[in-house]
């Protein structure tokens, strides 16, 4: 989620916590109140902690905020009564926790790695936990509301039903009951049930200290609630500008845990397509030595990286961020050889580099290790037959040097040299190490696209060469 | 509010009036049946303006009685939640005091009354201005506000207030008394 958007949001929290939450206990009533159990306060450190979080798990908040999950939890079903967090309880087991494990790596920072493999399988009941900012939005303006109400219904004395109360027996009624009520001996009304004088009713803020009754007393009452209501907006000013200032801004939406975590995978997919699009020797490679580097295999490439060769997803990325000027694609080198000589020349300090340090790289992966040696030698040694060939078509065009392949047409020559990839796995293998040590510049460029593949794609770009 | 409408009901004419006056009949007993009752749907019913249509009657086993299906038009008034209407005082006491606007009981306790209004208790309870200029008693005309109803199956009760602009005393409690 972008954070411009959510930041009024958070801040809105922020704000209502402070404002109506500062002082609320969430102790059971039966409990006697200590200082060391006195937690007030503690719901505005849950709110902002998950100012900060999307959907969090609870036993990992409770040790993030250094709680008792059980005072956490206690807080959260306080917090979820108020609608101001949404809570979703799901048994699961490890598989479950990666799914959610993954999505906590996408919306934080990414690049999380594989942690979720040390995750043993068993299965638990978890709790998760998120702020639902429409509603809160909706609960805080209603709580002002009522507030304001309360107030000036009692100062304007208006649109209010006189409430009356039994002494005798508590039995209340209100102003609609009065008809019933009203006694033809004297001017009292009277309880149904017990037939004693009733007095009126006041849950009135105002009215508890000073008896009602008077005029004065009246006066002073007006007075005071005019007083607690000023008072009222001056104190929750902060609150009402954020909630103006949110009113047209579109709500953070993190849905249901299980939307939430889709999405969140999904987007976490995504971001590593951008950057395995550039990317696709890398992608290649996580896929096995067979891989083709073709940009249009782009998608399902990293669908198998993510999935299914974690691990070895995980070199390819420490080895890409050690050097991220080495990702350039083949095909852009291949241009660059042929276009002009400033450029090949760049190419070719890039290509050094990176053909020692794939050659490390390499050795590290031990799964395809043998496989690739096998083809880099295969191919290195067809470069050099190619090149032979090539020198010597240049000084005799007609002589036939290799396999009595006289022709200059791309096909035949891809062909051919495909035949001699064959044979150099079985044949050469040790003894071209030193030449790859010293190749030519020349050959390290081609180089790269061996490890990709020993496809038709250098023999064409030989060919150019050659034409 | 007043409003013209239509209703059913289902009339049983004992057979002694069976005869040439039997219409005239059936709708006299309607007038005195329902006139003057109220129903919480419909509010009470002031006036039967027209009978619309009597249906084909029908004899009762074992009484005798037949029952007519007849339609009329009547005027019912049903008070409103925030209507204001005009009443006269009935009651006085110290917990505010008791109007009728025809049908209609209203109750309008003493905290919806003007704070510069005070009870004074007495032969004649009333509440009265400081300077004595506006007093309310028995048989004062107000005009009030209806703030809320209780409407049951068979009855309709009001509470208002005189807390307003324009409401209170709409005569000279001198000249009614």
């Amino acid at each position: 989620m972008n954070h411009e958007a959510t930041n009024p949001f958070k801040r809105l929290v922020k704000l209502a916590a402070r404002a109506f939450y500062d002082d609320i206990s969430t102790k059971g009533d039966n409990q006697p109140k200590t200082g060391r159990s006195d937690n007030r306060g503690l719901v505005v450190v849950v709110l902002d902690a998950l100012t900060r979080r999307q959907w969090a798990r609870e036993e990992d908040l409770a040790k993030e905020l250094k709680l008792h999950s059980k005072q956490l939890r206690r807080t959260l079903r306080f917090l979820e009564e108020e609608k101001m967090v949404s809570r979703d309880h799901r048994k699961e087991t490890a598989k479950g926790a990666k799914m959610y494990n993954a999505a906590i790596a996408a919306t934080t920072d990414g690049q999380q790695n594989g942690k979720e493999h040390e995750e043993k399988i068993k299965l638990h009941t978890h709790s998760y936990c998120c702020l639902d900012y429409a509603q809160i939005y909706d609960v805080v303006r209603y709580r002002i509301h009522r507030l304001r109400k309360k107030i000036k219904d009692e100062l304007e004395d208006k649109n209010t039903v006189q409430e009356y109360i039994c002494p005798n027996c508590g039995k209340r009624y209100n102003a609609l009951d009065a008809l019933r009520l009203v006694s033809m001996d004297d001017e009292d009304f009277h309880c149904e049930s017990c037939n004693a004088a009733l007095v009126a009713e006041s849950d009135k803020l105002a009215a508890q200290d000073i008896g009602d009754g008077d005029d004065n007393a009246r006066r002073r009452r007006r007075e005071k609630l005019k007083d607690m209501l000023q008072k009222m907006e001056i104190q929750l000013k902060p609150l009402t500008e954020q909630l103006n200032r949110v009113k047209d801004l579109p709500v953070p939406e993190y849905r249901g845990l299980q939307a939430w975590e889709a999405q969140a995978s999904a987007s976490a997919r995504a971001t590593h397509d951008d950057a395995n699009g550039s990317d696709s020797f890398k992608s290649a490679q996580g896929q096995g030595f067979g891989g083709t580097p073709m940009p249009y295999f782009g998608e399902t490439k990293v669908e198998v990286s993510i999935y299914g060769l974690e691990p070895k997803e995980e070199d390819a990325k420490s080895n890409n961020a050690s050097t991220p000027m080495k990702v350039l694609p083949p095909w852009m080198i291949k241009q660059g050889m042929v276009l002009t000589s400033e450029q090949r020349g760049e190419v070719k300090q890039e290509m050094k580099m990176e053909g020692s340090s794939t050659k490390t790289e390499i050795l590290d992966d031990k799964k395809s290790s043998d496989e690739y040696l096998k083809a880099y030698y295969a191919a290195v040694y067809k470069m050099q037959q190619e090149r032979a060939v090539q020198s010597q078509q240049e000084s005799s065009n007609a002589e036939n040097v290799n396999n009595g392949d006289s022709s200059t047409s791309n096909r035949v020559v891809g062909m051919k040299s495909k035949r001699q990839d064959d044979d150099g796995d079985d044949d050469v293998d040790w003894e071209e190490v030193p030449t790859a040590g010293n190749a030519t510049e020349n050959f390290k460029v081609n180089d790269l696209n061996v490890q990709a593949a020993a496809s038709d794609i250098d023999e064409d770009d030989v060919d150019w060469e050659e034409g | 509010m007043f409003f013209h409408i239509v209703l059913e009901r289902n009339m049983q004419l004992h057979p002694r009036h069976f005869g040439p006056h039997l219409r005239d009949k059936l709708v006299a007993k309607l007038m005195r049946d329902v006139e003057g009752t109220c129903s919480g749907r419909h509010g009470f019913v002031v006036a039967i303006t027209g009978v619309e249509d009597i249906g084909k009657g029908l004899i009762r086993e074992g009484t005798g009685f037949v029952t007519f299906p007849v339609k009329y038009q009547c005027v019912v008034f049903r008070p409103f939640k925030g209507e204001i209407l005009e009443a006269v005082v009935t009651m006085v006491n110290k917990m505010g005091f008791f109007a009728e606007a025809g049908p209609v009981q209203i109750f309008v306790s003493n905290h919806l009354i003007p704070d510069d209004m005070e009870f004074q208790s007495g032969d004649m309870p009333n509440y009265t201005t400081s300077d004595g200029s506006v007093k309310i008693q028995r048989d004062s005309e107000v005009r009030l506000k209806i703030i809320g109803t209780r409407v049951d199956a068979t009855e309709i009760f009001c509470i208002g207030t005189i807390k307003d602009d324009f409401l209170g005393v709409i005569n000279d409690p001198g000249a009614a008394a």
